[in-house]
C-alpha cells in the first residue's frame, strides 16, 4: 500500500496498538437494567443469591427468623414492666454492671412476667425433654440454642457499644422470640422428636 | 503507591462489587459494565463487523454475566471471564445473522463497521478496515491473540477450536493483513 517506509511503521505501530475498547455509540446500561429488573420481577427467588455466606451469618439470619412471644409481647403490651416495676429480667441480670448500675440493655429490654415464668418452666424441664430424644433430634436441639446464645452475645456485644441502635434491639428480641420457639418446641415434641 | 499496588486495589474494589452485584446490587453492577463495556463492546463489534449485532451482543453479554455471576471465581478475571461470554454470545449471533460480506467501503479501506471520529488515525482506519475483510475465523483469532493479548490456548479454548487451528489461522491472517496492507504485522 504506503511504499514508504515511514508510512510501513505507522501502520505496524497502528495495529499494535489498537485499542481494545471501542465504546458503543449510545448507552446499553439502560436496556441491561430493564432486562434484568424485568427476570427478577418474575423470578424473584432465582435472584435471591444465595452465596458463600458464612455459618455464623447463617445461624444469626435463622435466628432472626421470627416468632411471636416473650419479651415482644412483653414490650408492647405491659409497658408496666418497664417502668421499672421491680421485675427481674435474666437479661438485666445478666447485664448488670460491676457498680450494679443497669446498662442501657437493661433498660431496654425488661421482659415481662408472664416471659420470664414460661421461660424458666420451659428451662426447667429442657433437660428432661432432651434425655427423652433422640440423639440427631438432640443434637440438632442443642445446636439450634448454641446459634441463638451465640447471636445474643454477640448482639448484647453491640449494643453495649451502640445502644441506640434500632436495628440490635429489633434482632435480639427476635433471638429471645426464637429460643422461646425451641424450648417450645422441645417441650411439645413428643419422645420420637416429632416436629424437631 | 506502585503499580503493583493499584492493581491490587483495582482487584479488589472489583471483587467488592461483584459480591455486592450477587447479592442483587444493580448498581454494582452497573459500575462493572461502566468498567467493561468498551473492551466487550470491542471485541464484539471486531468479531461481527455489525455495530447493531454488536450491540446486542454487548447486552446479551452483561445480562448472562448476570445471571451466572454467582457462579463466577472472585480470583479468576472478570474481563477474561466477560470475553469468553462475548465470544461466545458473537458467535451465537453470527451463526444465526446473515453472513455479513465485506462491503464496497470495506474493500476500499475507508469504513465499514467501526465508526470513524474526524480524531481517528487514517492508518487505524485502514488497519481496522482490513481486519474486517478478514475471514471470521483468522479475523476471530486475530483480534483474541493480537488485540486482547490472549494466548494462543486460551484464544482456542474461547473459540472452542483446538489451538493448533488458532495458530493455523493467526497465521493465514497475519498473511492476508501482510498482502493487503504491504506490511509485516505483529
Amino acid at each position: 500500500m504506503s511504499g514508504t517506509g515511514s508510512g510501513e511503521e505507522r501502520k505496524v505501530s497502528a495495529l499494535r496498538e489498537l485499542p481494545p475498547a471501542i465504546e458503543p455509540a449510545r448507552d446499553l446500561w439502560p436496556q441491561i437494567e430493564a432486562r434484568i429488573n424485568a427476570e427478577r420481577s418474575t423470578a424473584p427467588a432465582a435472584q435471591s443469591r444465595p452465596r458463600a455466606v458464612p455459618p455464623r451469618w447463617l445461624a444469626a439470619a435463622a435466628v432472626v427468623a421470627s416468632v411471636a412471644v416473650g419479651v415482644w409481647i412483653g414490650r408492647s403490651l405491659l409497658p408496666a414492666a418497664r417502668s421499672g416495676s421491680g421485675v427481674e429480667s435474666t437479661i438485666s441480670a445478666s447485664r448488670a454492671t460491676a457498680a450494679g448500675a443497669p446498662t442501657a440493655l437493661d433498660v431496654a429490654y425488661v421482659p415481662d412476667p408472664r416471659y420470664e415464668r414460661d421461660r424458666a418452666a420451659l428451662m426447667r424441664s429442657l433437660q428432661a425433654r432432651l434425655a427423652a430424644l433422640p440423639p440427631p433430634a438432640r443434637a440438632k436441639v442443642m445446636a439450634s440454642l448454641a446459634a441463638i446464645h451465640r447471636a445474643k452475645e454477640d448482639l448484647e456485644n453491640a449494643l453495649g457499644k451502640d445502644p441506640g441502635n434500632a436495628l440490635l434491639q429489633e434482632l435480639l428480641v427476635n433471638t429471645y422470640q426464637d429460643e422461646m420457639r425451641v424450648l417450645t418446641d422441645v417441650h411439645e415434641a413428643g419422645d420420637a422428636g416429632r416436629g424437631i | 503507591m506502585t503499580q503493583a499496588q493499584a492493581g491490587d486495589t483495582r482487584i479488589d474494589w472489583e471483587a467488592a462489587l461483584v459480591q455486592r452485584a450477587c447479592s442483587g446490587d444493580t448498581r454494582a453492577f452497573e459500575r462493572l459494565y461502566r468498567e467493561h463495556a468498551g473492551r466487550v463492546y470491542g471485541l464484539c463489534l471486531r468479531m461481527t463487523r455489525d455495530a447493531h449485532l454488536a450491540e446486542d451482543c454487548t447486552q446479551e453479554t452483561f445480562i448472562n454475566a448476570w445471571r451466572a455471576l454467582p457462579r463466577f471465581e472472585t480470583r479468576s478475571s472478570l474481563s477474561t471471564w466477560l470475553h469468553r461470554i462475548a465470544v461466545n454470545v458473537s458467535l451465537a449471533k453470527r451463526r444465526k445473522a446473515s453472513p455479513v460480506e465485506p462491503s464496497r467501503e470495506d474493500e476500499a479501506g475507508g469504513g465499514g463497521a467501526l465508526e470513524w471520529t474526524l480524531e481517528t488515525p487514517v492508518e487505524v482506519q485502514e488497519i481496522e478496515a482490513a481486519i474486517g475483510a478478514l475471514p471470521d475465523g483468522a479475523r476471530d483469532a486475530l483480534v483474541l491473540h493480537a488485540l486482547y493479548g490472549y494466548s494462543h490456548l486460551e484464544a482456542a479454548r474461547m473459540l472452542g477450536v483446538a489451538e493448533g487451528t488458532c495458530k493455523a489461522q493467526l497465521h493465514r491472517a497475519r498473511k492476508l493483513l501482510r498482502e493487503r496492507l504491504n506490511v509485516e504485522v505483529g
